[in-house]
């Protein structure tokens, strides 16, 4: 508990905050000290982008107390936090996409002549900052919508640092990252750990808590349930302090008896992508497939679904030879694909649960091309009930809905259809515990009904945690099939990466 | 989104006035015109803006519905609206019968809906762009065929005969014109709100990728939304014509700015800012009604313009404040 001594940069406590009924927080503490890391976890809706908006000065508290540098703030504002050196780093990029790397890093700081502003100024400097910060060179002039998205995390980070930040507030920086972009982007928040800067650090992803962290803050129902040290508490405890509940449940264990095959791949090739797959999925079995970025995995999961036409191979489906060209055959076909991006493929935010649940299977609920409310609003409300969705009503827009519960909204578009095949592309990322054992849960479902399930993922954890046996591509080819006991996280790794021996570490 | 006991009610006030901000909007202004014109409120001013004002914008500002919901937008609207009344008027100027008259109209709006349609769905271009291209060429078309833009006036004779059965008959003493009025609106209602493919609108316009994703045939429904869009937007120049007995060169360019407006002046009726029939159709009496207003308390018509540019931001202003003042 050496890190207890540590100056604390901010205070926070008994914070509490209601909104109407709900209470959101309740007497919550936060203490983020000079020099470490802390990460925050909890499932969503236990209260921690709550707590941070409190501190971002967006949202105000109805009690407690703040102090930041040791001095007791009594209103807060996104402005007059900044001026206190206290930094965000959002998940959704803010940077605008066309402006340079130097108007990004000085954006409302420009550097100038009264009301002219120096570009040139500007760009040497940012260039200088990230440079000495993080040994990054760009061209001069570089915009912002051309750099990775790592890049511009780094871009962002630079400009709290060119305002003297001395908290760091980071929410879910991984979520858009490959794996190497995560490493340096661990190797640079050391670097400010190191200098003296207090970084707090929100991920789902307890695999990055667990490599980066120095305390750990678990916040539960809108409280802090308590700070641990990742290296002395093991990730299932960290968990089980999340969700109040045994962790052994986080992989429900099934018993099915696999069917015949439905779902059957052969030769299956894309040039540029991949070469000579050729697997296939039984009634009832849930296949994993594995491999790192541009491995060809993600590419075999988009001909599955017709995204992308395959240029040579079969795919087959209850022995019917598919052509699948468009997603609209693939539907047509028995094909259900739950994406990997959600809200721009999964769900309409926009839309009812309703009208998502029935939007691919309206045919079945529908006479002369009108749609017969009743029927359809039946079949509605008894997805609604058998996944348990949580949803005031099924007219209520999926935008009000939790992750979790959008996600499952997108499965039961695919019930609603009596899909045969599920390709399920990195179903539970950004999802939080509760909702990823929710979906694990309905997996078995499914699976249980006689399903062929292909789940495409890069959280080996869950691979093995769920799936019967697991198929890792490497450089466009299937580098290995595994199920029983030499599935495990590492033997999935090391095909993954093509070799036994690898330093990297586990891929988050 | 709840909120604390002691001001609930002024929130719940609040709420309701964004939600009925329209409909408030055009209370307010039947009673400021009834007291300020004698002869507004008279039965024969209100057949005239119904049968003048209403009916022709209506029908263009309901294909724009459909368009607007499945998240685009066409500005070629004027063009159909000119292209089916000058070959509707230009066939009848050859002596062909009414029906051919009319089924080349309506034809020539088809081709303006298809090749908007192509220019969408197999070249890719957004509908913002591709529908403006469109214009432009619709209007130098006009141009081109009527020297330059000479109107064609019908006034007498065999042809005035035909635009008089469209436009000067009714049934059981409602014009004929507010009988199609009638049924396009019952229709694209049916349409839009409840079958299949107007889900599918929705959906379109809702989130695109979802759309796909579900196995939606995207690029032939949007195909149909133009098509649709550009055909009511023909029956309106039928109507046009036959009502004013002539083709004036781009005369339905008017209705561009005016059936968007009614559109969107709808779109606040509803929680989450979605087009819709009434509400269009609601937009659309409010339009009309404010011009008939100032026309009879006196205003000029370049001042009309400016009152209705107050009021659709009035409307919008008032709703969109209210609505976040009561989140």
């Amino acid at each position: 508990m050496q890190t207890a001594k540590r100056e604390i940069a901010v205070s926070m406590t008994d914070i509490s905050k209601r909104f109407g009924p709900v209470r959101a927080l309740e007497n919550a503490n936060l203490q983020i000290a000079r020099g470490s890391i802390l990460g925050l976890v909890g499932q969503n809706g236990a209260g921690k982008s709550t707590i941070i908006k409190v501190l971002a000065g967006i949202i105000k508290p109805d009690s407690g107390t703040i102090v930041i540098n040791g001095e007791t703030v009594t209103s807060l504002s996104p402005a007059s936090v900044e001026k206190l050196g206290v930094h965000f780093i959002h998940q959704d990029r803010l940077l605008v996409p066309t402006a340079t790397v130097g108007e990004a890093v000085f954006l409302g700081h420009e550097i100038g002549f009264g009301p002219f502003v120096s570009r040139r100024a500007m760009e040497r400097k940012a260039a200088d900052l990230l440079k000495r910060f993080f040994g990054m060179e760009l061209p001069a002039g570089t915009l912002v919508k051309d750099l990775t998205t790592a890049q511009q995390k780094v871009v962002q980070i630079t400009r709290a640092l060119a305002q003297k930040a001395s908290v760091l507030v980071l929410d879910e920086p991984t979520a858009a990252l490959v794996k190497r972009e995560v490493d340096s982007l661990f190797d640079v928040l050391r670097r400010l750990r190191d200098d003296g800067i207090a970084v707090v650090f929100i991920s789902h992803y307890m695999q990055e808590i667990e490599k980066l962290c120095d305390r750990v803050t678990v916040m539960r129902n809108g409280t802090d349930v308590g700070t641990v040290d990742p290296r002395e508490t093991s990730i299932d405890a960290i968990i089980s302090m999340m969700i109040a509940r045994d962790v052994g449940e986080m992989f429900p264990k099934r018993s099915v008896t696999l069917g015949a095959p439905v779902l059957e791949v052969a030769n299956l090739r894309l040039g540029g992508g991949f070469e000579n797959i050729g697997f296939n999925v039984r009634a009832g079995e849930i296949v994993g497939l594995t491999g790192l970025l541009g491995s060809g995995a993600k590419e075999i999961v988009q001909c599955l679904f017709g995204l992308k036409t395959a240029d040579g191979g079969s795919i087959t489906v209850e022995g019917k030879q598919l052509a699948l060209s468009t997603p609209v055959k693939a539907v047509r076909d028995g094909i259900a694909m739950l994406p990997e991006d959600r809200r721009a493929h999964g769900v309409a935010l926009g839309l009812s649960v309703r009208e998502n649940i029935s939007l691919a299977s309206l045919r079945r609920y529908s006479k002369s091309g009108l749609v017969i409310l009743n029927s359809e609003n039946q079949a509605v409300d008894g997805l609604i009930k058998e996944l348990s969705i949580k949803t005031p009503h099924r007219d209520a827009l999926v935008r009000e809905l939790s992750g979790g519960n959008q996600q499952k909204v997108a499965i039961a578009k695919w019930l609603s259809c009596q899909s045969r095949v599920y390709v399920l592309d990195e179903p539970t990322v950004a999802v939080d515990v509760g909702a990823k054992v929710e979906i694990y849960n309905l997996l078995n479902r499914l699976s249980g009904e006689g399903a062929a399930i292909l789940l495409l993922s890069s959280d080996l954890l869950e691979l093995v945690g769920v799936c019967d046996r697991v198929l890792v591509v490497y450089r466009g080819r299937l580098a290995g099939t595994f199920s029983g006991p030499s599935m495990n996280s590492d033997s999935l790794l090391a095909a993954s990466s093509g070799a036994r021996s690898n330093a990297d570490g586990m891929a988050a | 989104m709840s909120v604390s006991a002691n001001d609930s009610s002024k929130m719940n006030l609040r709420a309701f006035l964004a939600k009925y901000s329209v409909l408030i909007a055009f209370a307010a202004i039947v009673i400021f015109f009834a007291v300020a014109s004698p002869t507004f409120l008279t039965p024969a001013n209100l057949f005239n803006v119904l049968v003048n004002n209403v009916v022709m914008l209506a029908i263009v500002a309901l294909g724009l519905t459909i368009v607007i919901s499945s998240g685009g937008i066409d500005l070629s609207v004027g063009v159909s609206v000119d292209m089916a009344s000058m070959v509707f008027v230009m066939l009848l100027a050859t002596g062909y019968g009414g029906v051919v008259g009319v089924g080349g109209g309506l034809g020539a709006a088809l081709i303006v809906g298809i090749l908007n349609a192509i220019l969408i769905t197999r070249l890719n271009i957004s509908p913002f762009l591709a529908t403006l291209g469109v214009l432009f060429i619709g209007q130098s078309t006009q141009q081109l065929a009527t020297s330059g833009g000479q109107p064609i006036y019908l006034t007498s004779g065999y042809a005035a005969d035909q635009f008089n059965a469209i436009a000067r008959t009714d049934l059981f003493g409602v014009p004929t014109p507010v009988i199609v009025l009638v049924v396009v609106a019952v229709a694209v209602h049916v349409l839009l709100h409840r079958s299949v493919f107007g889900r599918y609108v929705q959906a379109m316009g809702a989130q695109p990728g979802v759309a796909w994703y579900s196995g939606i045939r995207v690029p032939r429904e949007l195909s149909m939304v133009h098509v649709l869009c550009a055909l009511l937007a023909g029956v309106t120049g039928i109507l046009l014509s036959a009502t004013v007995k002539s083709y004036v060169p781009l005369s339905g360019n008017a209705f561009l700015l005016d059936a968007i407006g009614a559109t969107f002046i709808g779109t606040t009726l509803s929680r989450e800012r979605k087009p819709s029939v009434i509400g269009t159709l609601l937009g659309v009496l409010l339009l009309a009604i404010v011009k008939n207003g100032l026309l009879l308390v006196g205003w000029n018509f370049y001042w009309q313009q400016v009152g209705i540019g107050v009021l659709v931001f009035l409307v919008l202003a008032a709703s969109f404040g209210l609505r976040r003042a009561s989140h």
